[in-house]
């Protein structure tokens, strides 16, 4: 147990070094100078100059990246130009802002989804199957970007019934979670419906009717749980990527969160900004994996045998 | 697999029958659509603005689904846009495709310290959400077809890589590919000749798949205004533009966003369709 934890531990940590180098590198690719892209366009000469000797750009790359680095993992990720302010300064109210958002969008789609597939894959063949397949889907067809759109004209145009942008009360962030947990649902009602299908068909199932078991018994007692494992998975990793940013949502309904806070960034070519969401997105969607190894490993143990 | 029993079991399956009729009818109309538009998709006509949509009231030659804020006829851009978001997302799935495979043969029959390099790849590209990436690639390198393609195949190989990699675990220790080694053959042949051909069946699904999700990446980005630069139209950047006239000319919105959800559709029928076909004991 202890031997798997250290192993995908080491593994995070590798992937978030290659990770930062890849983000330390992307505004290095980038045609013209590194330091005019730091700062506003309204830069003195003076300040290029004192960037330029700050990214220390005339000493060889690896030193650049450890002089970077060690800023980063003292929390300085430069500033933004946007801003005006340090990048670390900015980020946390937005993290929040979106961990609303998320919280909202996994309490409404699981509550849709895990009945529904679960009903679906114990009773196969059935309209209540046939009707979450196509609920599925359809779901996984939808554009964020249409669906944040079509529940504009919806609800909001045509309807009246909410507003189409902002925050505040509750009314502001029903369009936002409803357009982002649908093709969550959809996910997560196919995968709870096959596991619920490969776990009826196990041989232990088989032995459990043998006995003479209620069949609503074996599906919730002996059934369920083993067939959850999948979904578990599933929702960590929808978590991971609403809380690293969803872009095309928070754009629509002009939700003040990270996804805002990205496009906001390359629209107003604030590198540092982007730099850093980058980089940040990436531990948070490493971090939750990694706890979600965890959590499965527990629940099952045959996972820490791969 | 005999080709009989999989004709016989595609006809069989209602999804993939609709998948590949709808998608087969899109992917013509959008291609040949060059041949019969009537309308310039690309140059304003600014006393035709914001035409409501005609149906076919003036048959064929009128503004079908009406015409924009800037006088273009709707139609016409929706068929051009979609031939744009086709072709890029069929470049896209064929380049990722073949890297994927490439890589995935390499790490799977070479094992050891390359497949450890190549697994490790992968997680840090798996470590970084697909669109947060293509859009922080996309606002350095700066917006044109060409980078749009980088970035959609950099965002999604891994997939390929991974899926190849584990059948060829599985292939390589089997007779066939020992009696290979044992005749003396050498590794780049036994990866083409032996290997390559019997982990197809998951790859075409998997691009099957893969070809609905790029669309939709590609959608966001032009949607970002990062993809696919106006005036040249995609379906993206029409739902982007429309948004502001959602009151009053809801149009210019639901006719490109219903396409883009059908074509979507489409492609996931076919490829689940697909996966089914192939393999008729898993369960979707």
């Amino acid at each position: 147990m202890l031997k798997y934890i250290i192993k995908r531990l080491l593994q995070t940590v590798v992937v978030l070094f290659i990770v930062s180098i890849f983000s330390f590198l992307l505004i290095r690719i980038a045609p013209g100078n590194p330091a005019l892209l730091m700062l506003p366009d309204t830069a003195s000469e003076e300040q290029v100059k004192d960037m330029e000797a700050n990214l220390g750009l005339d000493k060889p790359l690896i030193n650049q990246y450890f002089h970077y680095m060690s800023g980063v993992l003292k929390g300085d990720l430069g500033n933004s130009t946007t801003y005006r302010v340090p990048v670390a300064d900015v980020i946390p109210e937005r993290l929040i802002t979106t961990a609303k958002l998320t919280l909202t969008t996994i309490i409404l789609g699981t509550l849709i989804s895990i009945p529904l597939g679960i009903v679906a894959g114990a009773h196969r063949g059935t309209a209540v199957d046939f009707f979450s397949m196509f609920f599925a889907l359809l779901g996984q067809s939808m554009s964020p970007v249409w669906l944040a759109v079509l529940n504009v004209y919806v609800f909001s145009v045509v309807l009246d019934w909410f507003p189409s942008m902002g925050t505040g009360g509750l009314k502001y962030i029903i369009l936002p979670t409803i357009t982002l947990a649908y093709p969550m649902a959809a996910k997560i009602t196919r995968v709870a419906r096959s596991g619920m299908i490969d776990t009826l068909s196990e041989d232990y199932i088989t032995s459990t009717y043998a006995k003479g078991i209620k069949r609503s018994v074996v599906y919730r007692k002996y059934a369920l749980k083993n067939a959850l494992i999948p979904v578990i998975t599933l929702i960590g990793i929808q978590i991971a990527q609403f809380l690293a940013g969803t872009v095309v949502v928070e754009t629509v309904f002009s939700w003040p969160g990270t996804g805002q806070l990205i496009n906001q960034a390359v629209q107003n070519r604030d590198y540092a900004l982007v730099q850093s969401m980058l980089l940040i997105s990436a531990a948070i969607f490493t971090i939750i994996n990694l706890l979600v190894d965890i959590i499965n490993s527990f629940i099952d143990p045959r996972m820490r045998l791969e | 697999m005999d080709k009989k029993v999989l004709l016989k079991r595609m006809k069989g399956n209602p999804f993939f029958v609709i998948g590949a009729i709808l998608a087969l009818v899109i992917l013509i109309v959008c291609f040949c659509s060059p041949l019969f538009i009537r309308f310039n998709p690309i140059v304003n006509s600014t006393a035709e603005k914001l035409h409501s949509p005609e149906g076919l009231k003036n048959g064929l030659s009128g503004h079908i689904f009406g015409t924009d804020q800037l006088g273009r006829d709707v139609l016409s851009r929706l068929l051009i846009g979609g031939r744009f978001s086709l072709l890029i997302a069929f470049i896209v799935v064929i380049l990722q495709t073949l890297i994927g495979t490439i890589l995935g043969i390499i790490a799977g029959y070479i094992g050891g310290i390359v497949d450890s390099v190549i697994m490790r790849l992968c997680d840090v590209f798996l470590a970084i959400p697909n669109l947060i990436l293509a859009i922080a690639i996309m606002s350095v390198l700066g917006s044109s077809p060409k980078n749009l393609v980088i970035v959609l195949v950099v965002s999604g190989w891994v997939s390929y890589c991974k899926v190849t990699r584990n059948s060829v675990r599985v292939v390589k220790n089997q007779d066939f590919v020992h009696a290979s080694q044992v005749m003396g053959a050498g590794k780049m042949h036994i990866m083409m000749t032996q290997i390559f051909p019997n982990v197809t069946t998951n790859l075409i699904i998997l691009a099957s798949q893969e070809i609905g999700n790029t669309i939709l990446i590609e959608a966001a980005l032009s949607f970002l205004s990062l993809g696919i630069q106006p005036p040249t139209p995609s379906w993206g950047n029409m739902i982007s533009t429309g948004r502001t006239y959602l009151m009053v000319r809801p149009w210019l919105v639901l006719v490109p966003g219903i396409a883009l959800m059908l074509t979507v559709l489409a492609f996931n029928f076919l490829g689940d369709g697909l996966r089914d076909v192939f393999d008729p004991k898993r369960v979707s």
